[in-house]
């Protein structure tokens, strides 16, 4: 763990800008039209929902995109997270604390028991494998919620009931999102998250490299599973009460959708998604009432099936080159005369230079950069274009 | 910095949707309606019940309108689905205040109408809960009232029901994931305590368990089984009943009420079913009786008690509007609740609905007279 | 625990075996998670409604519901899933949900949200000695699903078409050298694990007897955690592992401490389980190639 802190500490930069932006643009906006009255409440409200929905795609896809190992459980450890943050708050609120404080330490409480559930689940993910996993994980989301189910302290059937922290909520969630990317960001940049990502792409050789595979495997189950938690404390100030059939293993789902359609190890489209399919869900809902209500469903499940199938299968690649978005970028680009980055060999930066970070046994860089070196005639010359690909 | 124009034209698109999104829904309310909102599940495990509701209150609207409305204005009903969660229950709160909500009937169950209670009490507006029974519902302000009977005086009431029935051997099956039940659950076995009869309890979580099969044959031996519980799961414990041959009676509270649709023509019922219930969809009282064959002729099916109390929330809520006197559309949803409170909080106000004669007191709750009604083919 | 409860916990077990075939065939063949599968028993439930309505005829209602199911199955598979071959699991785990949430939405516009009561014939009941009551539709469960579970293992073992099944699934690439016609084999699946599920459906429907378009969720995760707890793709696996959740959700519903605590206790097994053999009672072990 303290490796982890200094080399986080060492190596502490603000990576990929676009997310920051993204979330620091849409919080200020929503501030200044939240301050200036313009802000309807059911509007920040839902931008509360788009909030933690974002922490729990983004830490879903930490393990789902970058540990490679499919969970279902997710919704279990908000669950956990949002019945005993809410519980805690529920106690501090008797006390004279002021609202944020309450809030806060909830996060930080519910988020560090939750953490504790993802080490618990956590052990079976370093003898399973696969489908093996999720099953297991589904199952414990389902027995967190059939505990949390029974608990005399947790109301029972009632639920929770939780303070309400009014429409100010999603600037609470906000700023989790940015201290999440934070952190999320230069952990996958770091070597840490390359450990994380080679143990995805190759176990048993991350192994042999000398990669603790238990230690990255628990690490990233508690550390998603803290911040799912924390999603669960804002869900429970969201909404009142706290009650353990809103966590059912259908949420959970919902959550790897966002991850899915956003592309799996791409945290920008994991904010995008869970961003678009939170507001697709309020626009259908808010919308469709009364008699109407079942479409909905109908609606969310063709949407569903239609981009999946329109961005995987092979049989629409020919459509997809013609009218994807990627297509309909690369013309505008044209048009503009702008580059993408893998079409400008040049400006991609070499940076094997600072590879001396990682403490290999072997000097590995050393030995690959000297075997590397371009042969005169260019033939051994590795094409910069096919690299990138694999970006 | 590098920043791909992907990305930047995918946040843009983003951002564009919200605020279409955003300036969409932002439209000026220019109403000439009355607005009633409600949420209930309209989709997902619990939505018959909001579906009822729903079809009872639309035809209390209908019927009101056909009379001209109020003040030359209609009502108009909207329900959102929840999905019986209390996070989309808020949501549409939300949605329905914006969009002038001046009135409500709350939400159908009970997590639902904690959520939407914990918001209207904030705006002060008044609503009135057609179904959502718990206790906790009507403690979320003073602008909450409910139609049908409390938890807690269902189960006292069948605990003496069984005592004055001389009843010894006692069983009880609930559904422990539902409020409702477990909130007659807890009075009943208060009661049955203070009486000194013993019981057999067992019990069911209906979104995992549909086979009351083993509840069944645990309690071969009672001669009433207290069952509080919706009409669903109270089919099927009766079916059970019947392929474990055990006699004893049933006996349920007002969520029994529409059990007379969850028997097929070919099924055979060796059970006494007696249910307690404000409802009885046989009445030959007028305004039940007309309530109910205007209800099949629109919808082609027999109401329960749910669509009853849909009917007479929405109709509760147009009898004070209109002895209020309230003509104006402009009013606030917090003034017109201080206007329906101060008619419906007076001592001589009573309202005869098709599920009986009801008054209320400054808690929310509602006094009415139950019946115990026997399901006969 | 009485010989009651362990009687109604078998028949239970083959009802969740049944759908649990279903899942493990369609993995061990087309490596996919269908969670669209316990959709098809609702769909089952509704086709035995909708037959019974109109013709009042039991037998017709099984045979309807049966074909039904397998010409779903059969579309849901070429429309859904065969675009995805070769795509990443993940998406067709997707699609898979898609599907599922599609047919839960077209069963509640056409019949409605309300739970529906289905009017199958009723049996008897069996007074056995003193203490067993039996229902003979349990005996009758038991029964059949035994047979159609041996019946099933023996078309798999012996005829042509079984073994062309279990190449695919060791090895699509070579089967499909050898001649194998992989589609046809993976259409063939799905059409044997829906036909399943449409009799486990019919023994649903005999123990509970209404339906609503949530039907299938419940016993289709039940039946996924029985198929794993057997070991996914094995078909003894799927038979063990039903039976086993089976029983024990009886035993806990019919002892009250428990029952509150009984989906953790069945998910708690599954654990327990997967933790001493990581690939389920009877899964084969996974090589790890470097």
């Amino acid at each position: 763990m303290a490796g982890y802190f200094k080399s986080i500490r060492d190596g502490f930069k603000l990576r990929n800008f676009t997310n920051y932006i993204l979330i620091a643009a849409a919080l200020i906006l929503f501030l200044i039209l939240e301050l200036t009255g313009v802000l309807r409440r059911s509007h920040a409200n839902l931008l509360a929902q788009v909030g933690f929905s974002i922490i729990l795609a983004v830490s879903l896809n930490l393990v789902v995109g970058f540990l490679g190992e499919l969970s279902l459980g997710h919704a279990g450890f908000m669950c956990a997270g949002a019945y005993i943050g809410c519980f805690v708050a529920n106690q501090l609120h008797k006390t004279s604390l002021p609202p944020l404080v309450t809030l806060i330490v909830a996060m930080a409480v519910g988020g560090i028991v939750a953490a504790l559930f993802g080490f618990v689940v956590g052990l079976p993910a370093l003898r399973l494998k696969g489908d093996y996993l999720a099953i297991v994980t589904l199952a414990f989301g389902e027995i967190v919620r059939n505990i949390c189910k029974n608990l005399p302290w947790f109301g029972g059937a009632m639920g929770l009931p939780t303070e309400q922290y009014g429409t100010h909520l999603f600037i609470v969630a906000f700023a989790v999102v940015l201290l999440m990317l934070i952190l999320t960001q230069n952990l996958i940049h770091s070597k840490h998250g390359r450990a994380i990502t080679a143990i995805r792409d190759n176990e048993i050789a991350a192994r042999a490299m000398g990669i603790n595979v238990v230690f990255y495997k628990l690490f990233v189950f508690v550390f998603t599973a803290f911040f799912a938690g924390v999603a669960g404390v804002i869900y429970g100030y969201y909404t009142t009460p706290v009650i353990y059939s809103s966590f059912t293993f259908n949420y959970s789902i919902e959550i790897l959708v966002m991850v899915v359609l956003g592309g799996m190890g791409n945290i920008t489209g994991s904010i995008l998604s869970a961003s678009l399919i939170t507001v697709v869900n309020f626009v259908l809902q808010s919308n469709l009432s009364g008699d109407q209500a079942a479409i909905k469903y109908l609606v969310y499940a063709l949407i569903l099936m239609v981009t999946i199938l329109f961005n995987n299968a092979p049989a629409f690649r020919p459509i997809k080159e013609k009218i994807g978005l990627q297509a309909i970028l690369s013309r505008v680009r044209k048009k503009f005369g702008l580059k993408h980055p893998s079409e400008n060999p040049e400006e991609i930066v070499d940076d094997s230079a600072k590879w001396h970070r990682i403490p290999t046994k072997i000097k590995m860089d050393s030995i690959l950069s000297t075997d590397l070196k371009p042969a005169d005639d260019g033939t051994l010359e590795p094409d910069p274009r096919q690299e990138d690909k694999h970006e | 910095m590098k920043l791909s124009t992907k990305r930047w034209i995918c946040s843009l698109m983003l951002v564009s949707m919200l605020l279409l999104c955003f300036a969409g829904c932002g439209k000026a309310n220019s109403k000439d309606t009355w607005n009633i909102g409600a949420t209930g599940p309209l989709t997902g495990s619990a939505s018959s019940y909001g579906i009822s509701v729903k079809n009872g209150a639309e035809l209390a609207i209908e019927e009101i309108n056909k009379a001209g409305g109020l003040a030359g204005h209609d009502f108009k009903f909207d329900m959102k689905d929840d999905q019986a969660q209390p996070g989309p229950a808020g949501q549409g709160y939300d949605v329905l205040y914006e969009a002038g909500m001046i009135a409500s009937i709350g939400s159908v169950t009970s997590d639902s109408c904690l959520a939407f209670g914990a918001k209207a009490a904030k705006d002060n507006l008044f609503f009135i809960t057609p179904s959502a029974s718990a206790q906790a519902v009507i403690e979320t302000g003073t602008n909450a009232f409910r139609v049908c009977f409390g938890d807690p005086d269902q189960g006292t009431l069948a605990a003496q029901q069984i005592k004055a029935d001389g009843y010894t051997k006692v069983g009880c099956i609930y559904d422990t994931s539902d409020p409702y039940s477990a909130g007659i659950y807890e009075a009943f076995k208060a009661e049955m305590d203070k009486q000194g009869i013993a019981f057999n309890t067992q019990s069911f979580d209906k979104d995992n368990n549909k086979d009351f099969s083993s509840q069944v044959e645990q309690l071969k031996e009672c001669d009433i089984i207290f069952c509080p519980f919706y009409y669903t799961e109270a089919a099927l414990v009766a079916q059970s009943c019947v392929s474990k041959s055990v006699n004893a009676v049933l006996f349920g509270c007002d969520g029994f009420d529409g059990i007379a649709g969850m028997f097929s023509d070919t099924d055979v019922i060796s059970n006494k079913i007696l249910y307690i219930t404000p409802f009885d969809v046989n009445s030959t009282e007028a305004k039940s009786a007309a309530f109910v064959s205007a209800y099949k002729a629109k919808y082609g099916s027999e109401p329960d008690q749910f669509a009853a109390d849909g009917y007479d929330a929405i109709y509760l809520i147009y009898t004070a509007m209109k002895q209020a006197d309230i003509k104006d559309l402009s009013l606030t949803a917090s003034q017109v609740c201080e206007l329906i409170k101060g008619v419906i909080l007076q001592s001589s106000f009573s309202y005869a609905g098709v599920t009986g004669t009801m008054t209320w007191d400054a808690s929310g709750a509602c006094t009415k007279t139950p019946i115990i009604v026997e399901y006969k083919k | 625990m009485t010989a009651t409860t362990f009687i109604d916990g078998l028949s239970l077990g083959a009802i969740y075996a049944l759908i649990a075939l279903g899942y493990t065939m369609v993995y061990g063949i087309a490596k996919m998670l269908n969670f669209a599968h316990g959709d098809i028993i609702m769909v089952g439930a509704y086709t035995v409604y909708s037959t019974l309505l109109w013709m009042g005829k039991p037998i017709l209602a099984v045979i309807f519901a049966i074909a039904v199911c397998v010409i779903l199955g059969v579309v849901i598979e070429k429309v859904a899933y065969k675009p995805l071959r070769g795509a990443s699991p993940l998406a067709v785990l997707i699609t898979a949900i898609g599907v599922s949430y599609l047919l839960q939405a077209i069963a509640q516009l056409a019949f409605g949200a309300k739970a529906v009561p289905v009017g199958l014939p009723r049996f008897p009941v069996l007074h056995i000695g003193d203490k067993l009551v039996v229902n003979v539709s349990t005996l009758i469960t038991l029964g059949v699903g035994s047979v159609l579970m041996i019946a099933l293992t023996l078309f798999i073992k012996k005829s042509k078409i079984g073994r062309a099944m279990i190449a695919v699934s060791e090895d699509r690439k070579a089967a499909q050298l050898m001649g194998v016609n992989v589609n046809r084999i993976i259409s063939l699946t799905f059409a044997i694990g829906s036909a399943l599920a449409a009799v486990a459906s019919i023994f649903y429907l005999m123990q509970i007897p209404n339906t609503s378009p949530t039907l299938g969720s419940m016993p289709g995760i039940k039946a996924f955690t029985a198929a794993v707890i057997g070991g996914i793709g094995s078909i003894p696996g799927a038979m063990i592992g039903g039976v086993l959740l089976g029983v024990v959700e009886k035993i806990c519903l019919s002892i009250p401490a428990l029952n509150p605590y009984t989906t953790a206790i069945e998910f708690a097994i599954l654990i327990v389980i997967l933790m001493v053999r990581p690939t389920g009672i009877l899964g084969k072990k996974i090589r790890e190639k470097v």
